[in-house]
């Protein structure tokens, strides 16, 4: 009984997957630290390594193509920086500046709600109470974000400086060090690991890739639309929204968040100007779903909105925000894993159930 | 300096030689027809040398396939419901059906004795194809070819055996 249940295919399939998520874990606990620039160099890898093989077809050296396109990273990488960098900062000044005006009419409205709900239920409150409890916390947030923009800053000088050399390296040796990993599976499970492997890897290729276009086209549309509705810092607003919708359905509805509040803090407030940004991620989203989604990520992913969605959450409580960006890739590399282990061992448990000589 | 060191030669003389040795293997196949040999010693690069004991089975009939087998050294029986289809020696090459199509295995093989085999993977060739689609679509012809060959041939068999 036990030993029909040990070599069940379901149960052994259970065992290993659980042996391959729990070190992938461990990893990631002993990584926690530089997982942000290990994330961001394998996508990059996903999307360079190509380049740096046709470089290798003409002629260079594995060292010499993965320098090449290195450097070809860094060129690009420092032209928008000296490109965007001035625009953004001047954006991010403008929308601090704008930000405690925004705050003193979002009270200003907070108070009269309040002041009217109070009047037309006949409560007898102290208003200026609510106004304080609001101002403090307005005032722990602030303290809030001006330290994690302080830390932010130094993460990205770490990133600016880690990420180009991991991807250097990943270019450079990932494909001899899988190699090496996986010719060490027994013969038995070779053509099994290596099929597994290319799935994922085809797939989270494609996702990468995908989503870079994807984030891409909606920060150049969500731009181009605050730019025509009159919204400050369009580009900022844009590049945010492009970054938001890294998060599948979660994603658009942050993305609106920023722009409705700079909306609401223009002197007197325009209705039809937070209306107006509504619509322009709103029309964002239905140019993503329509156009973007079915020609450039259609095929990447095929999980259950509510898998998505439970996802999404448990590894944003777990991860932070780049838990949120990683949800999908992660579930839907362990969904193949997992089916693909499963296929194989049950063929190999049915053939051996076939051959049993009947007693 | 590096490359006067003995060990340093050894260590890549041994890797260009089993290159060498493999890519002369495989240019002397059909597979190989009308594609150059620098060609197919940049593919022999990317496959994957591996070693069996004798009565080792590489795989079984329903196992999932994804590539084409070349023998360097030893011997193979291909082998269906327990009868002998084949007998291969090196140089021979077994599998090609699923360098094409993502199916379960059709037959069982099994190593003769201590044997060293090549697995040329679907997913390298997929790569391969994309990187010099000429190339690959004179190997997909050249593979088209020995299928039909074998295809003839069970016909041939099928209506002998009917007769």
């Amino acid at each position: 009984m036990i030993q029909s249940l040990v070599q069940h295919p379901l149960s052994r399939t259970l065992f290993i997957f659980c042996m391959i998520t729990t070190v992938i874990a461990l990893l990631a606990i002993l990584l926690a630290p530089l997982l942000i620039p290990i994330i961001i160099s394998f996508a990059l890898y996903a999307v360079l390594e190509p380049i740096s093989e046709i470089f290798e077809r003409n002629g260079l050296s594995r060292n010499a193509s993965s320098l090449s396109v290195l450097l070809i990273l860094v060129a690009i990488g420092g032209l928008c920086a000296s490109l965007l960098l001035p625009h953004l900062s001047s954006q991010l000044s403008s929308l601090q500046s704008q930000l405690p005006i925004v705050w003193q009419t979002i009270t200003a409205m907070g108070n009269d709600i309040s002041q009217h709900i109070i009047s037309s239920l006949g409560l007898e409150m102290q208003s200026s109470g609510l106004t304080q409890h609001f101002f403090s916390k307005a005032n722990d947030w602030g303290k809030t974000a001006l330290i994690e923009g302080s830390n932010m800053i130094i993460s990205l000088s770490i990133l600016l400086v880690l990420v180009p050399i991991f991807t250097f390296f990943l270019i450079r040796d990932f494909r001899n060090f899988r190699n090496s990993l996986l010719d060490k599976l027994p013969n038995s499970s070779f053509e099994m690991g290596w099929l597994i492997y290319y799935r994922v890897a085809r797939q989270l290729q494609e996702y990468i890739r995908g989503i870079m276009i994807q984030s891409g086209i909606m920060s150049i549309v969500t731009t181009i639309g605050f730019y025509a509705i009159g919204l400050d810092s369009p580009f900022l607003l844009g590049l945010v929204a492009g970054v938001l919708n890294l998060i599948p359905y979660v994603g658009p509805l942050l993305a609106m968040v920023l722009p409705i509040l700079l909306a609401l803090g223009q002197t007197p407030v325009e209705l039809w100007m937070v209306g107006a940004a509504i619509s322009v991620i709103l029309i964002a989203q239905l140019i993503d779903n329509v156009i973007v989604i079915p020609s450039v990520i259609a095929n990447a992913v095929n999980l259950h909105p509510l898998v998505v969605i439970v996802g999404i959450i448990v590894f944003g409580n777990l991860f932070g925000f780049i838990g949120m960006v990683i949800a999908i890739p992660v579930i839907s590399t362990m969904n193949i894993i997992y089916y693909g282990l499963y296929k194989g061992i049950k063929t190999r448990y049915d053939l051996k159930l076939n051959s049993k000589p009947v007693t | 300096m590096s490359s006067q060191h003995p060990l340093w030669q050894n260590l890549f003389r041994h890797k260009e030689d089993r290159t060498s040795e493999v890519t002369d293997m495989w240019m002397t196949t059909p597979l190989f027809d009308k594609i150059s040999r620098r060609e197919c010693r940049d593919l022999v690069k990317t496959m994957h040398p591996r070693h069996y004991k004798k009565g080792e089975i590489v795989f079984n009939s329903g196992d999932i396939g994804a590539s084409i087998v070349l023998i360097r050294s030893g011997g193979i029986e291909i082998k269906a419901a327990e009868k002998l289809l084949a007998e291969l020696m090196v140089g021979d090459f077994f599998g090609e059906v699923a360098l094409i199509i993502d199916e379960p295995r059709t037959a069982d093989a099994i190593t003769c004795e201590d044997s060293e085999l090549i697995f040329f993977l679907r997913s390298d060739l997929e790569e391969w194809v994309k990187r010099s689609p000429k190339s690959g679509a004179q190997f997909m012809l050249n593979i088209a070819s020995v299928l039909a060959a074998r295809l003839r041939h069970t016909n041939i068999l099928l209506s002998l055996q009917n007769s």
